[in-house]
């Protein structure tokens, strides 16, 4: 037993609190698979209407153009599921890649190359990217994983780099280079399921269901493409938070802080680094697809999707909205996209003076101010606010992390 | 200590760091259930031979045998997974983890093997790893202080964390290299006790690299002796006491 003066004994980790208080409720709750995927559907679909109509206010008010676009939500969106396999491997594992734009941008290009030669389904073309990253994902882990620290990082962005200048050059005959590659380039656009247009609104669809007109604001009349989009980053979400409750969990967790001792104890550290690299492969797939979904119509180019700064961005995401938690990398695109494609455009109000490139200067102060203030990002700031008043306003005094504890239900497999 | 069948053998084990030779053709047995301690000066090459059984080094010459089968070059968790586990001799746990996420990293490998595709599955509804790690907390009077981050113990509590790490790998040989360094009298005293019990319920083989001669003759039940890479001496305590070659290598001779 330790003399730890700062604590009553060591018993009070076992206390039940007679009557559960219901703020302690919900923070037990939330760990929750339910309360995850709840929180992440009302999110994501909550999202456009307070990016587009609630801070779009603010247009008409005073002139100050803060609102968001309509397809604005989708970009977060595609680099968010990014971010969040990103921190599978940056947060737990603690493997810094400089080469996921790699498998961001293969996957873009599959999504677009599936669907323009093979079938124009938006939901297939997401599988093909997320298969194409994938099996991408494995050979690069699987090289740069040999090595550690600085030269993991260097080999990362070397394949990315070597990714990159063959979709530029040699490979245009399949990206079209540096024109851009068009992504569902069929008439009258991409179908879902081959009857829904992914640009039709929710209020078209009804109409054309009813026969009766809904008028909904901007944010709220959502498109189809946008729910796909929205679904898939539900699913995502709760297949991040599947694999942090996981053993991977704990183990890639482990292996960040002390990799000998992960060896140590008899697990193969090597295979479950690659897993984790895989991993956020697979997530990097998802959000490189929907990202080619976003730009139907459009073009897809290497410079936004290959390039090593795009690599860069997942990091930054990750790190500001907060790294080892599941909603910091979702919070982190949302603040990273809002500042390259919304303030990015703002004109001061009474002067000439518009904002245009220097956001990246802007996002660079940002960044500064949050790792600074809160050392683990946007999510680490408000969720020590959030113990606070949780320890305010919750019956449980005891300061020292919850036990994980194990349910009596028997093994899964 | 029932029968006396070897668990390990090394045999002509060498380890060379450019022009030093760590470990010097080393052949040494350990028996089933026994505990033997390797004692030495510094440097003398105690935990590179402890590095070079566990897989952390591999050998320049020579070979390790466990229970039969050569274990000589395979990697840590391959050699761990067989059954051979080792505390450091500075704590290495994992200091942003609770206690119980520590010693439940360990009973995770030794219940579920070196590795698994279960990503999906949820670790909350593994309750045999939950009860093995239970089983070594309460071992080392951990169990009250589970839920407190490994990095905020105070030094003893984090040896015998290392110690409750190395126990849910749930090995038949454990080396433990010099596990009661930096402990004061309590702390060590128990720690001994625990090793004797452990040794005694688990039936385990320890090796155990040690500076105090009192707890060396308290549990050993063999001495190898270590001088500059060699072994000097392989017998009972009270034989290794009379050894004048040991006296010698510990410094001309001063009394053990
Ligand atoms: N990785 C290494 N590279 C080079 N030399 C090493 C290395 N590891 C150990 N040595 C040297 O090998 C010799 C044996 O070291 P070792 O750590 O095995 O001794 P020890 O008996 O454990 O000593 P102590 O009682 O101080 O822990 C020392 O001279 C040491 O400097
Ligand atoms: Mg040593």
């Amino acid at each position: 037993m330790s003399d730890d003066t700062e604590t009553d004994g060591g018993t009070t980790v076992d206390v039940t609190p007679e009557e559960e208080n219901l703020v302690d409720r919900l923070v037990a709750a939330k760990d929750g698979e339910r309360f995850v995927a709840v929180a992440a559907f009302v999110g994501v679909f909550a999202m456009p209407f307070l990016l587009i109509d609630v801070l779009g206010v603010f247009d008409t008010l005073i002139g100050l153009s803060l609102g968001g676009f309509v397809g604005l939500p989708t970009l977060i969106l595609s680099f968010g599921i990014v971010a969040v396999g990103y921190n599978i491997l940056l947060g737990y594992t603690g493997l810094l890649s400089f080469g996921h734009a790699a498998l961001f941008g293969s996957a873009a290009y599959a999504a677009g190359i599936f669907s323009n030669n093979v079938v124009a389904s938006p939901l297939l073309a997401v599988v093909a990217g997320i298969v194409v990253a994938t099996l991408l994902s494995w050979p690069i882990g699987f090289l740069s994983i040999r090595r550690s620290g600085v030269y993991f990082a260097v080999l990362t962005l070397t394949f990315g780099q070597m990714l990159y200048f063959y979709a530029f050059g040699p490979g245009s005959w399949l990206t079209n280079g540096d024109d851009g590659y068009t992504p569902f380039d069929v008439a009258g656009g991409p179908d879902l399921f081959g009857s829904l247009a992914m640009d039709a609104s929710i209020t078209t669809l009804f109409r054309d269901v009813t026969g009766l007109t809904l008028t909904l604001t901007d944010g709220l009349d959502m498109t189809v493409g946008y729910m796909l989009a929205a679904l898939v980053s539900v699913l995502a979400i709760v297949v991040a938070h599947r694999i942090i409750k996981s053993p991977y969990g704990l183990i890639l967790k482990a292996i960040g802080q002390n990799e000998q001792r992960v060896a140590f104890v008899g697990l193969n550290v090597f295979r479950y680094k690659l897993m984790a690299f895989i991993l956020s492969g697979v997530f990097a797939g998802a959000g490189g697809a929907l990202y080619a979904l976003s730009k139907a119509g459009l073009t897809v180019h290497p410079n936004a999707t290959l390039y090593w700064v795009v690599s860069g961005d997942f990091v930054i995401i990750t790190a500001v909205g907060g790294v080892g938690s599941l909603a910091g990398p979702l919070i982190g695109a949302v603040v990273f996209e809002y500042i390259r494609l919304v303030v990015q455009g703002i004109t001061v109000p009474g002067t000439e003076f518009q904002i245009g490139s220097l956001w990246r200067l802007l996002l660079g102060v940002v960044f500064v101010v949050v790792v600074t203030l809160f050392p683990d990002g946007i999510y680490g700031g408000l969720s020590s606010l959030g113990d606070r008043l949780v320890e305010r306003f919750g019956a449980a005094t005891d300061d020292r992390r919850p036990v994980e504890e194990v349910e009596e239900t028997g093994g899964d497999d | 200590m029932t029968e006396m069948s070897s668990i390990l053998e090394t045999d002509g084990l060498t380890k060379r760091f450019g022009g030093l030779t760590a470990v010097d053709d080393v052949d040494l047995t350990v028996e089933s259930g026994e505990t033997r301690a390797i004692i030495g000066p510094n440097g003398a090459g105690k935990s590179t031979f402890i590095n070079l059984v566990t897989g952390l080094l591999n050998p320049t010459e020579g070979s390790v045998r466990f229970d039969g089968d050569d274990i000589t070059r395979q990697e840590p968790h391959e050699i761990v997974q067989q059954g051979v586990s080792k505390s450091f001799q500075t704590a290495s746990i994992f200091p942003e983890m609770t206690v119980q996420e520590n010693v439940r990293m360990a009973a995770l490998a030794a219940e579920r093997g070196s590795f698994r595709f279960d990503f999906l599955s949820r670790r909350d509804r593994l309750t045999d790893v939950a009860d093995v790690a239970e089983e070594k907390m309460r071992a080392v009077d951990l169990w009250s202080d589970r839920a407190v981050d490994a990095q905020n113990l105070p030094y003893g509590d984090k040896r015998r964390l290392e110690i409750a790490i190395a126990l849910a790998s749930e090995p038949a040989l454990l080396f433990m290299d010099e596990p009661t360094a930096g402990m004061s009298p309590e702390e060590t005293d128990a720690t001994v006790d625990l090793v004797e019990q452990v040794q005694r319920e688990l039936g385990l083989t320890i090796v155990l690299v040690e500076h105090d001669m009192e707890i060396i003759f308290r549990i050993a039940d063999r001495i190898a002796v270590l001088n500059r890479g060699s072994v000097i001496a392989d017998a009972t305590p009270d034989e290794v006491q009379g050894d004048p070659d040991v006296q010698e290598a510990y410094l001309g001779g001063v009394e053990l």
